[in-house]
C-alpha cells in the first residue's frame, strides 16, 4: 500500500505540465532514435546533456528517460519497414517483421509490436516499482567490500553477455578501467598519467567519451557505408489493425517476453538485444507453427519486442537503486544524473523521494503516451525514414561536436571526440563493442574504492570478503561464469582434437 | 588485417600504460597505494591482448565484412581535423558553415545551391541555438 502511495504521490509530479512536455519530448526523440538508423540511444542522450542545464533536474531525468525507452519502441520501425533494425534489439524483429512487410501486414507488425511493447513495458515498470525500493533498502548495509563484488562481477558477466568475443569484451572493460585511473585520484589526491596537463585532471568525461565511440563512430559508420537506397512502403492508419487470429497469436508471446525481458534485464550487458533472442527462440520452440518462424510469423515480432522493452525498466534497477550502471545507456544517464547534482543509489529514494517515484510515474505515464502517439504517427515516421543520410548525417555531426564542446567550453574535448570516433568507427568494424568500455570507465572508480578501502577495512586478507555473505554470494556467481566459460573451451578444444586424431587415422 | 592492428595498438597502449604506472607507489595489499589498480588493470589488458594476438594468428577464419567507402572516410576525417584547427581561427559560425557545406559535398549531395544554403541557415540556426538559448560561450 505504501508503494501505491508512493507511487500516487509520484504521479503528483509527473503531470506538473513541465514534466509532461518534458516526457512527450523525451519519448518523441527516443522514438526518432529509435527510426533514424545511424544514430544511438546512448550518443543521443549524450548529445542531448547540454540542452538539459537550464531545465529542471526532475524534467531532465524524465526527458532523458524517455528517450531511453522511446527509442526501444521506435525500433522495429525500420526492421519492419526496410529490413534495417534502427536499434540493436530489433534485429531480430527483421527475421519475422519484414517478410509479414512483404506479405503486405507490414501495418499489423507495427501494431502489434506497438501494443506488445506497452504491455511488456508496463509488465517490467510493475518490476522496477516492486523490487527497486526494497533493493536499495538492503543497498544501505554495503560496504566496500560488496561494491567491489558488484562492480567485479558485473564486468565479468558484461564481458560474457555482449553478444561478440568475450575476449574482446573483457579487453574493452579493462581499458575502461584503465581510463577511469587518468585524473586526480581520489583517495591519495594525485595526479595520474596527466602529464602535466590540467584539464586531464578532471579524468575521462563519460558524455564526452559516449559522443566520440557512439556518435561520431555511428556518423562515420553511416556516411561511409556503401549500399543500395531501400524501398520503403508506405503504412496507412487503417492498415494497423491485425486479424482475429494474428490477435490470438500474439498475446502470450507478448506476456511471456515481458516476463523473459525484464529477468534478462536484471543481468549486466546488452540486456534488450540478449532478450530478444532469447524470447525468439522460446517462441519458436513452443510455437504450433514453428515452420513459419523466418518467414513471417506473427510470434517472432509480439516476443522480441515485448522483451526488449521489459528489459529497459528493469535495466534502471541497479542504476537507481544501487547507483551502478550495467549497460551503455543507463551510463549515460548516471552521467544525466551527476550534470545534475544527483547521486542515484540507495540515498535516493530517502533524499529525494519525488524525483525517484516521480521519475518512475512518468515512465508509467510515457509508456501510454508512446501508444497514444506513436500509432497515429506511424505514416510520419515512415516519411522521416525517406530523410537522406547525407543531409541528416553532418547535421547531426555539427550538433554532436557543438554539444561536446559545450560541457566544458573546451577544445581538448574536441579532439578526444573526434578520436574516440575514429577509434568506434575501426572498432565497430573489427567486432569490438564499445560499450563495455564506457561500463568500465563509470564502474573503474567503483571498483578501486571499494578494493583498496575493502583491503585497508580487512587488513589486507582479500580472503576476509568472501567472509561476508553478500560480497561471498555475487563473487560465487561471477566464480561460476569464469569457471562455465573454461569449461565450455577446454570441450571446445578437446572435441576439437579427438576430430583431429580421427582424421588422422 | 584492421583486427591485428588493432589488438597490436592495444597490446603497445597496454605496454606503455603499464610502464607509465610505475611512476606511481603500489602499496601493499594491507595499505594499497594509487599505483596498486593502475598496475592491475594494466597487467591484465596487457595479458588479454596477448591473447586476442594469439587467437587472431592461429585463426584462419576470414570474416566478409560490409564494404566501406575508405576514399570518403579519409575526405571526412581530413574536413574534422580541419575542422577543430579552422574553429577558433575563424569563430563558430564561419568554421560551421564551411565544414557542414565540405561534409555534404563529401557525402555526394547534389547541386551547389542546396548545400550552400542549407549549410548557412543550419549554421545560423545552431549558433542561435546555442550562443542564445544554452547560454553556450562559442569560439
Amino acid at each position: 500500500m505504501d508503494v501505491l502511495n508512493l507511487l500516487l504521490q509520484g504521479v503528483s509530479v509527473s503531470i506538473i505540465p513541465s514534466n509532461l512536455l518534458s516526457c512527450t519530448t523525451g519519448v518523441l526523440i527516443g522514438t526518432l532514435v529509435g527510426v533514424l538508423p545511424g544514430i544511438d540511444t546512448v550518443s543521443a542522450i549524450a548529445l542531448l546533456l547540454p540542452f538539459s542545464y537550464g531545465m529542471d533536474s526532475t524534467a531532465a531525468l524524465i526527458m532523458f528517460a524517455g528517450i531511453y525507452y522511446g527509442s526501444k519502441f521506435g525500433g522495429s520501425t525500420t526492421s519492419i519497414l526496410i529490413n534495417v533494425p534502427g536499434e540493436a534489439a530489433s534485429v531480430v524483429t527483421c527475421l519475422d517483421g519484414y517478410p509479414m512487410g512483404q506479405k503486405g501486414r507490414a501495418g499489423a507488425a507495427l501494431a502489434i509490436s506497438a501494443i506488445g511493447s506497452f504491455i511488456a513495458g508496463t509488465i517490467g515498470l510493475i518490476g522496477l516499482t516492486l523490487l527497486a525500493p526494497p533493493l536499495a533498502q538492503a543497498a544501505l548495509a554495503f560496504g566496500p567490500p560488496e561494491y567491489f563484488s558488484l562492480a567485479l562481477v558485473g564486468l565479468i558477466l558484461l564481458s560474457k553477455l555482449t553478444g561478440t568475443s568475450t575476449l574482446k569484451s573483457a579487453l574493452m572493460a579493462v581499458i575502461g578501467i584503465m581510463l577511469s585511473t587518468i585524473g586526480l585520484d581520489s583517495l591519495s589526491g594525485i595526479s595520474r598519467f596527466t602529464f602535466g596537463i590540467d584539464e586531464l585532471d578532471r579524468g575521462f568525461d563519460l558524455s564526452i567519451l559516449a559522443m566520440g565511440l557512439f556518435g561520431i563512430g555511428e556518423i562515420l559508420t553511416a556516411m561511409t557505408h556503401v549500399d543500395a537506397k531501400p524501398n520503403i512502403p508506405s503504412v496507412r492508419f487503417r492498415d494497423l489493425y491485425p486479424t482475429k487470429e494474428e490477435w490470438q497469436r500474439s498475446i502470450t508471446p507478448m506476456f511471456r517476453g515481458g516476463i523473459v525481458g525484464f529477468l534478462v534485464g536484471l543481468l549486466p550487458g546488452p540486456a534488450a538485444t540478449i532478450s530478444s533472442f532469447i524470447s525468439y527462440g522460446l517462441e519458436k520452440r513452443y510455437s504450433k507453427h514453428p515452420e513459419e518462424f523466418g518467414h513471417g510469423a506473427i510470434e517472432g515480432v509480439a516476443g522480441p519486442e515485448a522483451a526488449n522493452n521489459s528489459a529497459i525498466s528493469a535495466t534502471m534497477i541497479p542504476l537507481l537503486s544501487l547507483g551502478l550502471p550495467f549497460c551503455g545507456a543507463t551510463a549515460i544517464l548516471l552521467s544525466g544524473f551527476m550534470i545534475h547534482g544527483i547521486t542515484p543509489g540507495p540515498s535516493l529514494i530517502t533524499e529525494r523521494p519525488e524525483l525517484f517515484w516521480g521519475l518512475i510515474a512518468s515512465m508509467y505515464i510515457g509508456n501510454v503516451l508512446l501508444l497514444v502517439i506513436n500509432l497515429p504517427l506511424i505514416g510520419v515516421f515512415v516519411q522521416l525514414l525517406k530523410t537522406p543520410l547525407n543531409i541528416l548525417m553532418p547535421l547531426v555531426a555539427v550538433v554532436t561536436l557543438t554539444g561536446a564542446y559545450s560541457i566544458n567550453n573546451s577544445m581538448l574535448d574536441l579532439i578526444w571526440v573526434t578520436f574516440f570516433g575514429i577509434l568506434g568507427f575501426l572498432l565497430q568494424r573489427v567486432g569490438f563493442e564499445p560499450s563495455p568500455l564506457i561500463i568500465g570507465l563509470v564502474l573503474g572508480p567503483e571498483l578501486e574504492r571499494g578494493l583498496t578501502q575493502g583491503l585497508i577495512i580487512c587488513n589486507g586478507n582479500i580472503w576476509t570478503f568472501i567472509t561476508r555473505p553478500i560480497a561471498a554470494t555475487i563473487l560465487s556467481l561471477g566464480a561460476i561464469v569464469i569457471l562455465y566459460n573454461f569449461f565450455t573451451w577446454f570441450t571446445k578444444f578437446n572435441n576439437k582434437r579427438k576430430e583431429l586424431d580421427t582424421n588422422r587415422y | 588485417m584492421t583486427e591485428k592492428m588493432i589488438s597490436l595498438l592495444f597490446l603497445i597502449g597496454s605496454l606503455t600504460y603499464l610502464y607509465w604506472a610505475q611512476e606511481f607507489t603500489f602499496g601493499t595489499l594491507g595499505s594499497p597505494k594509487s599505483g596498486f589498480i593502475p598496475n592491475l588493470a594494466g597487467f591484465t589488458a596487457l595479458l588479454l591482448s596477448l591473447l586476442l594476438i594469439l587467437r587472431q594468428f592461429r585463426s584462419k577464419k576470414y570474416k566478409n565484412k560490409e564494404a566501406v567507402d575508405w576514399t570518403k572516410l579519409l575526405f571526412i576525417l581530413i574536413g574534422l581535423v580541419f575542422y577543430l584547427l579552422i574553429l577558433n581561427m575563424a569563430g563558430y559560425f564561419v568554421a560551421t558553415f564551411i565544414f557542414l557545406f565540405y561534409l555534404f559535398k563529401a557525402a555526394d549531395t547534389s547541386g551547389w545551391c542546396f548545400p550552400l544554403v542549407l549549410s548557412f541557415c543550419s549554421s545560423a540556426a545552431f549558433h542561435l541555438l546555442f550562443t542564445y538559448y544554452l547560454k553556450v560561450a562559442l569560439p
